[in-house]
C-alpha cells in the first residue's frame, strides 16, 4: 500500500516501489470499488422496489453527464491520449468522488429501514477510495516527476445543501450511487490501458 | 386493415466494447407493408437520431459501428413501425455499452493428452475471440470450460481465469470425452460455449489404482503376519480367550499315583479312617486258599490207600463212599488246624491225638485185670521162637494174629465141647465178620493210616514215646520176675511193645484152657475187639454222614450179642462192662 513510502510529502526522497507494483495495486483497487459499487446499486434498487419501485422517483433515469468530469467517451479518443491526461483524469475522478460518497454514508445511516449490506459496502467503498487516491499522488509524482501536478484544486461540482424533501433526498443518493458505478468503471479501464502501455508485452490480460 | 402492431426491442449486445447492435421483434403488420424504425438519444443530449446502419446485423436489427458508439453513456432506444393507415412506437429502453458486452466464442480449441511421469491428462487450450482487444487492455476475459463423456448427462466444469490453457486430472481410462470453452468479460455476459472438441483417453492403470494395490498388498502381508503369529502362540490364545474350567478336587485324591497306576494307593488315601481295613480281607482269602491247597495233597493220598483197600475188597462202590468219609474227616481236622493258625501246631496236635487214643487203649486193656496179662506173656515166649513165620504176619498187620490164636487153641483143647463151642462160635461168627470186614478195611485202613502218621511222629520224636510204653510194662513185670523181663525189654522194646498186647489175648485162652469157663472168655475178648472196631467205624459214619440207616444195624448187632452172652453168666458180665466202658 503506499502507506509504504511514509517519506512521500518531503521533496527529493525517492521510494523503493516500482511504477510496476504500484499500478497493480491500482488496478486491483479499482477492481474491488467497482465490484463492491455494483452490489451497492442492487441493494439500493432492492430499497426502492420495497417502497413503490423506481420510476415514483427517479422517472426519467438517472442523468450524470452535466455533473460529472468530462472525458473522451469512445475508444478511438480515449486511445490518442496521453498517460499524463489520463493519470490526471484518474486523480481528478477520484478526488471528485471522495466526499460525495461520505455524504452518502450519511445520508444512509438516516434512513429507517437501510440494509445493513448497503451500509458497510458504501463504507468500505469510501475508506478503499481514500487508499487510491494517496497511491495514485505518489504513482504521478513517480511517473510525470515532480512537475506532475501542475493541476488545480478540484471544482466543487455538488450541491452540499441537504434537501429537506425525502423523494429529493432518495434522488439525489441513487444518482451518487448509480454515477459512482460508471465513474468506477471509467477509472479501472483507464487504469488497465496504463498498466498495459507500460508493460511491454504481447498479451497483457496475461498478468 | 389496421395501423400496425407494436414492436419490443429484444436486446442489445457490444461484443468488443467499440460496437453494437440491436434487434426487436416486429408487432403485427396490420395487413398492409409497414416499415420499422429505430431511433435513439443520448442521456447529456436533446437530438433524437436514428439507427446508422439496418443492413450489417441482419433483419430486424441495427449496427451501431464505432462512431456511433459512446461508452459511459446511456442509449435511449425506440422502435417505430409505420404502415399506411398510421404508425406504432415501442417502450423506450435504456442502454450503456459497458455493461452490454457479450464476446465471442474463443477459437481454436485443442485437447491433448500427455504422458508424463504421473498419469496421462489432458490439456487443453484455445485462443481469445479474434474481436476482443485484451492486448491494451481494453477489455480483460475470464475463461471457463466444461468435460464430459459422452453418454452422461451433465458437464464438469472447469474455471480458467484468465489463462488461455487448463489441465484435465482424473479422467478415466480408455474413454472418450468432450470439452466445450466460454468466455466473460470484467463486467458483462458469458459468451456462448464453443463446438464440442473431442478427446480419447489411452488404456492405463491410474496411479491411484496402483496405490490401492499397494495398499491391498501391503494389508494382505500384514494379516498373513498376523495370523501366523495366532498360530505359533495358538495356546496362549486359547488360555487368554478360553481359560481352562476347574476340575473337581477330592480331599486326600493323589493324581500322580492314579496317572502312575498305583490305584491301591489313591484308593488308600480315600478310605475313611473308621472304616474296617480291606487288607484283613485279603490276608483271610489268600489262607484259605493255602488250606485248600494242603487238602489236596492229603485227598491225593487218601486216595492211594482206598486204592489198596478197593484191591482188597474188590467193591467200586465201597471205594467212593470211602472218598466222601475221608474228605469229611481231613476237613474236620483241617478246620482245627485253621482255628489253630499254624501247620506245625496242626503236626503237633495230630501226634497229641495219637497219643491220647492210644493212652485209652492202653488204660482200658489194663483194667481188666493183671493176672490175665502175666498169663499171656509167660506163653507167648515160646510160640515166638517156635515159628518164624508168625513173626512176618505180626509185622503185616493184626488181622492175622487172630488166626494165630485160634490153631494155638484147637491144637491144646482136648474136649469135644469146647471144640464144638468154638467151631459153633466161630461159624456164627464168620459170616458177620466177612460183612464186617468189607465195610471196616476202609476203616481199618483210615486207622491204620492215623497209626502210621503216629509211627512217624514217634520215629521224629525219638526216645520218649518208647519209654513210656516200656515204663508201664515193665512195672507190671517188676513185681513178678525182675530178671526174665529186664533182658528181654532191652534188645525188642517196639517189637515187644506190640507182642505183648497180643500176648495179653493169648493168655487169656490159656486161662480158659486151665478153666473150661476161662476159655470162653478168650473167644469173648476176640469178639469185643470186633464189636469195638465195628461200633467206632459206625459211629464215625453216622457223624460223617449224619444219616439214620447206619445207626439200625448197630441195634440189631447189639440185640445178637446180648442173646449169646446171656448163655454164658460170667463171661455175659465182663463183656458187657468194656463195652459200656468203650461207649
Amino acid at each position: 500500500s503506499p502507506v509504504e513510502c511514509p517519506d512521500q510529502e518531503i521533496g527529493g526522497t525517492s521510494c523503493t516501489i516500482s511504477a510496476e507494483k504500484l499500478l497493480d495495486r491500482a488496478v486491483q483497487h479499482a477492481e474491488l470499488i467497482y465490484r463492491f459499487s455494483e452490489e451497492a446499486k442492487l441493494l439500493f434498487d432492492e430499497l426502492l422496489d420495497l417502497f413503490g419501485g423506481m420510476n415514483q422517483y427517479i422517472p426519467g433515469g438517472a442523468v450524470c453527464a452535466p455533473k460529472t468530469v468530462p472525458v473522451p467517451l469512445s475508444k478511438s479518443e480515449i486511445q490518442q491520449i496521453s498517460d499524463r491526461w489520463l493519470l490526471h483524469s484518474v486523480l481528478i475522478l477520484v478526488q471528485f468522488w471522495i466526499e460525495p460518497l461520505v455524504n452518502l454514508q450519511k445520508s444512509l445511516e438516516n434512513y429507517k429501514s437501510a440494509p445493513i449490506g448497503l451500509l458497510s459496502r458504501n463504507q468500505w467503498i469510501a475508506s478503499k477510495l481514500s487508499s487510491l487516491e494517496e497511491g495514485l499522488l505518489v504513482l504521478i509524482r513517480q511517473i510525470l516527476g515532480e512537475g506532475g501536478l501542475v493541476l488545480g484544486p478540484p471544482e466543487d461540482v455538488s450541491d452540499n445543501t441537504l434537501s429537506v424533501d425525502a423523494f429529493e433526498t432518495v434522488r439525489r443518493d441513487y444518482s451518487v450511487i448509480y454515477c459512482f458505478r460508471k465513474d468506477a468503471h471509467k477509472i479501472q479501464t483507464f487504469l488497465k490501458l496504463l498498466k498495459c502501455r507500460q508493460v511491454d508485452r504481447e498479451n497483457c490480460s496475461l498478468f | 386493415v389496421s395501423p400496425p402492431g407494436k414492436p419490443r426491442l429484444t436486446s442489445c449486445r457490444s461484443p468488443e466494447k467499440e460496437t453494437f447492435t440491436c434487434w426487436w421483434e416486429p408487432g403485427d403488420d396490420g395487413g398492409l407493408p409497414t416499415t420499422y424504425a429505430l431511433y435513439y438519444r443520448l442521456e447529456n443530449t436533446e437530438t433524437v437520431k436514428e439507427c446508422p446502419d439496418y443492413k450489417t446485423a441482419g433483419e430486424n436489427s441495427c449496427f451501431f459501428d464505432k462512431n456511433a458508439t459512446s461508452l459511459w453513456v446511456n442509449y435511449n432506444i425506440t422502435v417505430v413501425a409505420t404502415n399506411a393507415l398510421g404508425r406504432n412506437i415501442s417502450e423506450p429502453v435504456e442502454v450503456d455499452v459497458v455493461y452490454i458486452v457479450q464476446p465471442n466464442t474463443p477459437e481454436n480449441v485443442k485437447a491433448v493428452v500427455i504422458h508424463e511421469d504421473r498419469d496421462p491428462f489432458v490439456k487443453v487450450s484455445w485462443d481469445k475471440p479474434r474481436t476482443a482487444d485484451t492486448r491494451s487492455g481494453w477489455i480483460t476475459l475470464h475463461y471457463q470450460l466444461r468435460v464430459k463423456q459422452e453418454e452422461d448427462k451433465e458437464w464438469v466444469e472447469y474455471d480458467a481465469e484468465r489463462q488461455k490453457n487448463y489441465n484435465v486430472f482424473s479422467l478415466h481410462s480408455d474413454r472418450e470425452y468432450m470439452v466445450q470453452v466460454r468466455c466473460k468479460p470484467d463486467h458483462g455476459f458469458w459468451s456462448e460455449w464453443t463446438q464440442t472438441t473431442y478427446v480419447k483417453m489411452p488404456n492405463y492403470i491410474p496411479r491411484e489404482r496402483s496405490l490401492w494395490i499397494m495398499i491391498t498388498i501391503f494389508s494382505v502381508f500384514i494379516v498373513f503376519i498376523l495370523t501366523w503369529m495366532l498360530k505359533v502362540k495358538h495356546n496362549s490364545v486359547k488360555l487368554c480367550l478360553l481359560p481352562p474350567v476347574p476340575g473337581p478336587k477330592i480331599k486326600g485324591f493323589d493324581k500322580q499315583l492314579l496317572k502312575s497306576g498305583k490305584s491301591e494307593e489313591v484308593f488308600n488315601s480315600l478310605v475313611i479312617p473308621g472304616f474296617p481295613p480291606t487288607t484283613d480281607y485279603d490276608d483271610l482269602l489268600v489262607e484259605y486258599l493255602e488250606v485248600y491247597d494242603n487238602e489236596e495233597q492229603e485227598l491225593v493220598l487218601d486216595g492211594k490207600d482206598l486204592s489198596e483197600d478197593s484191591m482188597k475188597s474188590k467193591s467200586p462202590s465201597d471205594s467212593d463212599s470211602g472218598r466222601g468219609s475221608c474228605d469229611s474227616r481231613t476237613l474236620l481236622l483241617d478246620k482245627c488246624m485253621e482255628g489253630s493258625g499254624n501247620d506245625q501246631h496242626n503236626y503237633s496236635q495230630h501226634g497229641e491225638t495219637s497219643w491220647a487214643s492210644s493212652s485209652e487203649c492202653s488204660e482200658s486193656q489194663g483194667s481188666p485185670g493183671s493176672p490175665e496179662s502175666t498169663d499171656g506173656r509167660m506163653k507167648t515166649w515160646p510160640v515166638v521162637f517156635s515159628s518164624p513165620q508168625p513173626h512176618h504176619h505180626y509185622q503185616v498187620g493184626a488181622t492175622k494174629p487172630a488166626y494165630h490164636s485160634v490153631p494155638e487153641i484147637l491144637k491144646h483143647s482136648p474136649s469135644h465141647a469146647i471144640p464144638s463151642n468154638y467151631h459153633q462160635l466161630y461159624l456164627q461168627d464168620i459170616p458177620p465178620q466177612e460183612g464186617r470186614f468189607t465195610k471196616p478195611p476202609c476203616r481199618h485202613s483210615q486207622s491204620y493210616n492215623q497209626f502210621n502218621m503216629d509211627n512217624v511222629d514217634i520215629s521224629e520224636a525219638g526216645v520218649p514215646p518208647s519209654r513210656s510204653l516200656e515204663y508201664v510194662e515193665v512195672q507190671r513185670v517188676n513185681p513178678e520176675n525182675i530178671l526174665l523181663l529186664r533182658p528181654l525189654s532191652d534188645p525188642n522194646r517196639e517189637p515187644e511193645g506190640s507182642d505183648r498186647i497180643d500176648e495179653d489175648y493169648s493168655k487169656v485162652k490159656e486161662v480158659t484152657s486151665n478153666n473150661t469157663l476161662l476159655l470162653q472168655r478168650e473167644t469173648s475178648h476176640q469178639v469185643v475187639n470186633d464189636y469195638s472196631q465195628d461200633f467206632e467205624s459206625y459211629a464215625d459214619q453216622c457223624t460223617a454222614q449224619q444219616t439214620p440207616h447206619p445207626c439200625k444195624p448197630v441195634m440189631t448187632q447189639l440185640h445178637s450179642q446180648d442173646m449169646r452172652v446171656m448163655g454164658n453168666g460170667y463171661v455175659d458180665t465182663t463183656v458187657l462192662m468194656p463195652l459200656y466202658k468203650q461207649f
